[in-house]
């Protein structure tokens, strides 16, 4: 805005334009500047306004295998345990966090999809390559990957990533 | 660190770990924290812990049919495209992911891809059959509105999406996946 405004002020020194016109141009330009901010903050016109993962359904032969995993290697809080068949287990901010549902399989009549979610990846606030990895052995695990960024196997064979905010960043 | 020790204890005395496991698991699990100056807080466990989902590694026979199934229903901007995948953000490039203060956090996002999932690995290491699936994803939106948000599936062709409690709908994507729309009030102790 500033250089629009700049070379205006310009072409009015210069004699190009009119006050008038000046004027009416700055005027002009400030209602579609303000009209673009408006838009910008405005909720869609059609569909959803994305703010985050809400949970993940992970379904598994043994959910107590995969929350003691989660709870364990990834610090994830249990939050609510039927101690049948399911877990809640919270991570992220308190508002707008995720959660992470470890639960025992069930069968399904719905058509299996012709998708998946191979892996999903977490980011580590913070990282620190020789920690990670020392840890995650402590855990008796084989992380493999390059510096900030390994993959693990859960207690069963789903892949997990960990990542820090460089490595994996939709804008880097 | 001592709740860990307990753990490990607990686990050799039942049996479940040999006094050689327990030892390199401790001695492991103590230089880990000393490398990394985590003694300085007693309280700390030796593990890691996940601030947020970072990403999430979507297979589907047609990434870019997916892509724009997400971009549409989510407002979703793709960035990165590649022969074989694109990416989708949950924001815009400088923003912040929702309530979270650490400034190491990136926005999350969806990788659509389109590849074999049973080739060979560059490794060239078998992999191992998972035996879990993430079986469906919930996404949190904005200003959840039963009445509003149900109307807006409707308009995008959904018409028979199905109700989860107060706070959320399924829907299925272009490739039969369940997809879940959620509003912020769908929590770990709310929701399913």
């Amino acid at each position: 805005m500033e250089r629009f405004i700049a070379d205006l002020v310009k072409r009015f020194e210069d004699g190009k334009i009119t006050r008038r016109q000046f004027c009416e141009t700055v005027a002009l330009a400030a209602t579609v500047y303000a009209a673009g901010e408006s838009a910008a903050n405005a909720a869609p016109t059609q569909g959803f306004k994305m703010i985050s993962v809400n949970h993940i359904s992970y379904a598994c032969p043994d959910y107590r295998k995969a929350r003691d995993f989660y709870t364990s290697v990834l610090g994830m809080q249990n939050a609510k345990d039927d101690g049948k068949s399911r877990a809640n287990l919270t991570f992220g901010p308190k508002r707008g966090g995720n959660y992470f549902i470890a639960r025992n399989a069930q069968p399904t009549n719905t058509p299996p999809a012709k998708s998946v979610v191979d892996h999903v990846c977490y980011t580590i606030s913070n990282w620190n390559d020789a920690r990670v990895n020392a840890t995650l052995k402590t855990h008796g695990l084989n992380p493999t990957g390059r510096s900030g960024s390994v993959n693990v196997l859960d207690p069963f064979n789903y892949s997990v990533q960990l990542a820090s905010s460089e490595a994996e960043n939709p804008f880097i | 660190m001592q709740g860990f020790v307990a753990t490990k204890l607990n686990e050799f005395e039942q049996g479940k770990i040999s006094r050689r496991k327990l030892i390199e698991t401790l001695a492991l699990a103590a230089t880990a924290l000393y490398s990394t100056g985590a003694e300085a807080t007693p309280a700390a466990e030796p593990g890691l812990q996940v601030a947020l989902v970072n990403h999430i590694s979507y297979t589907c026979p047609n990434f870019k049919q997916a892509g724009d199934w997400y971009s549409k229903v989510f407002n979703l901007d793709q960035v990165g495209l590649k022969d074989t995948e694109v990416t989708l953000p949950f924001g815009k490039k400088g923003e912040k992911p929702y309530d979270v203060t650490a400034k190491d956090v990136p926005l999350t996002f969806i990788i659509c891809r389109t590849r074999d999932l049973n080739a060979a690995p560059a490794n060239g290491q078998p992999r191992p059959q998972s035996q879990a699936v993430v079986n469906h994803i919930a996404y949190t939106i904005a200003d959840y509105d039963r009445a509003k948000v149900l109307a807006e599936l409707k308009r995008m062709g959904f018409d028979n999406p199905r109700e989860d409690g107060e706070h959320s709908f399924h829907i299925a994507d272009p490739f039969g996946y369940d997809v879940q729309i959620s509003g912020i009030n769908m929590t770990a102790l709310t929701g399913g």
